[in-house]
């Protein structure tokens, strides 16, 4: 058996019996598809809660009607501005002139019973106003002089579940890849220092570029199972619930073949230039907690490409910002979710830009690795 | 005379700024227990690193049964094991999982791992806690380990740096007297030491460095000359070399 796969076992069985690792990536693995689920009951509550309107005067006919079939339930009131503040969601007040409003939109409740109201008087006015023009002979349709007829190319509801996966997604994959492999990182490079085994390992014949690369790839392996574990939880914990963001189509979000592809193969790149990155960084700390403290800038470093999709929805970057690490992964994957396709030039480049990080981290791991000054102050 | 196992030859290093090594030479001979010693900070380990390849010289050689070191460190590795103060072990890996590492990085043969690890195991007396985690032993049985794991390719040269400084009294004893079987089996030791109570009772042959220099070396007879024990041999030598 080669000095590589020796030292890769010997890191997976230790990975393996380390609980620390393994419950640290099972609480992120549970912890997606709880944050969903918790979002999807508070969305789907929403969605279906009634909120209460409290009124004076005279209600015109036929508005309560629509009061109660919009989920806002009417009840009367002395002071309907001053019930608006606590007691109710929503105060109206009917009189002969039209109807006064009063809400606070520092309440959630309150903006939402708003929205029920104004599109209720909407209807109302517009079925009054066609029933009146009937009545004196005239074609309602004279108030919609360039009818508009909407013809979406792809479901909204299914675009607006893309967006979410879009934004999502690179973040968990980014994240997990980046931490589900860290502890473990360190432990087979700062820990190797700590405990005093690195000179007996180096005092083996194996060549030591084969130690480090079976090092590299039990990290790597972690961190990809890591961040696939993470996302495919989380797609599981999609396909199984609903947002209530749509009135009446599934607003389930899954992820297509294609884009499938594209993350596990972006997952590769990420895992094994994040586990070159760390254990280069872990070579150079004196121990475990040195290590960490390395390490600490990266969850910021990684955090700023990730969000660029949420605080710019429509960036359209040159082929020369896929030469960004990271960034570059971010952008790939959001194209992948949204358009259902693959533009090569930016996938060639960003596989490039990641192998080419991965590798450069690699070799400053391997230079740190053997370096005489670190062994002698070990 | 038996065979040079360890030719060290002028040998010079630097670590930063700090000139350790001046021009070291001796030789250990297989079948001997060749001590190297000397206060605290005079060199001795830097020697040994050098020795195993760890470090490399910045002037002479060093030669291990006719390999040199920077010529072929991986050959020197195959015929070299090390034991040292600091018997660092994997916690997570039992007692028996930690010398089979050693033994497959080593070049044990595959079809042989399991035999030698199973005849270390039982030359060392460590049946009772080879199969535990490592994270569970004392140091004495780490110990064990450390020592399993430097022998288990047997190589024909073992160095011994400081090996009792962190054992008590019974695991002190049993580390000498493997040195004493190992010469015994033909072994060229190396014993680096400072404890010079030990050597004197152990060593063939002795060098004793002070500030990277050799001051001494000879039979440890030799080297005593005309002083009671060693100790005062050593001191008067260190005494004259400032």
């Amino acid at each position: 058996m080669s000095s590589l796969a020796i030292v890769f076992r010997k890191e997976i069985r230790e990975i393996l019996r380390d609980r620390r690792t393994l419950i640290a990536i099972g609480l992120a693995v549970l912890a997606t598809p709880t944050v969903l689920f918790v979002i999807s009951q508070v969305s789907t509550r929403t969605a279906t809660q009634t909120y209460t309107a409290g009124y004076s005067g005279d209600i015109p006919a036929g508005l309560d009607v629509l009061f109660g079939a919009t989920g806002l339930r009417l009840e009367r009131v002395d002071d309907p501005a001053a019930a608006a503040k606590r007691q109710v969601d929503i105060g109206l007040v009917f009189t002969p002139a039209g109807i006064d409003e009063y809400y606070d939109p520092s309440r959630q409740s309150a903006q939402i019973a708003d929205i029920r109201v104004q599109t209720i008087l909407a209807k109302y006015d517009a079925a009054k106003i066609a029933a009146s023009l009937q009545q004196k002979g005239v074609d309602p349709s004279v108030l919609n002089p360039l009818p508009v007829s909407v013809h979406p190319l792809s479901s909204p509801v299914k675009a607006a579940g893309n967006s979410f996966l879009s934004f999502f997604l690179p973040y968990i994959l980014i994240t997990m890849s980046l931490t589900g492999g860290l502890s473990a990182a360190l432990d087979t490079s700062a820990g190797e220092r700590e405990r005093r085994t690195l000179e007996s390992l180096l005092l083996t014949p194996a060549p030591r570029g084969q130690v480090l690369i079976g090092k590299l790839l039990a990290v790597s392996l972690l961190s990809l199972v890591a961040a696939i574990a993470a996302i495919g939880s989380m797609l599981i914990a999609l396909s199984q619930i609903s947002f209530g963001l749509s009135g009446g189509e599934d607003a389930r979000v899954s992820l297509t073949p294609l884009a499938a592809a594209v993350m596990v193969w972006l997952a590769v790149l990420l895992a094994a230039s994040f586990s070159s990155l760390t254990i280069a960084l872990g070579t150079l700390a004196r121990n475990f907690r040195q290590g960490q403290a390395y390490a600490t800038p990266l969850y910021f470093i990684t955090i700023f490409p990730a969000s660029i999709v949420l605080f710019i929805p429509d960036f359209n970057p040159s082929l020369a910002y896929y030469l960004i690490p990271i960034l570059n992964a971010v952008l790939v994957l959001r194209d992948a979710i949204m358009h259902n396709g693959v533009a090569w030039g930016p996938l060639i480049v960003t596989s490039a830009s990641l192998l080419l990080t991965g590798g450069l981290c690699f070799y400053a791991a391997l230079r740190l690795f053997t370096r005489e000054a670190l062994l002698v102050r070990s | 005379m038996t065979e040079v196992a360890v030719k060290v030859d002028r040998l010079e290093k630097d670590l930063g700024s700090n000139k350790v090594l001046r021009g070291i030479s001796f030789e250990a001979h297989s079948g001997e227990i060749f001590g190297l010693l000397g206060p605290n900070g005079a060199g001795k380990t830097t020697t040994l690193r050098v020795i195993c390849t760890l470090l490399s010289p910045d002037a002479g050689s060093v030669g291990v049964l006719g390999f040199d070191t920077q010529v072929a460190p991986q050959e020197v590795r195959r015929r070299v094991g090390v034991v040292t103060a600091e018997f660092g072990v994997y916690p997570r890996l039992s007692a028996r999982e930690n010398i089979a590492y050693f033994a497959e990085l080593s070049g044990v043969l595959d079809g042989e791992v399991g035999r030698k690890v199973d005849a270390v195991i039982d030359r060392l007396d460590m049946g009772s806690f080879a199969k535990l985690r490592a994270e569970t032993l004392s140091s004495g049985q780490k110990q064990k380990v450390a020592i399993a794991r430097a022998i288990v390719h047997d190589p024909p040269v073992l160095m011994f740096d400081e090996p009792t400084s962190n054992l008590d009294v019974l695991a002190s004893r049993e580390i000498r007297q493997f040195m004493v079987e190992s010469k015994g089996r033909g072994k060229c030791v190396i014993f680096s030491t400072h404890v010079l109570h030990d050597a004197e009772r152990l060593c063939d042959r002795v060098t004793i460095i002070h500030q990277g220099r050799v001051v001494a070396s000879g039979s440890t007879a030799e080297v005593r000359g005309g002083f009671q024990d060693l100790e005062d041999s050593f001191l008067s030598l260190v005494e004259a070399a400032k």
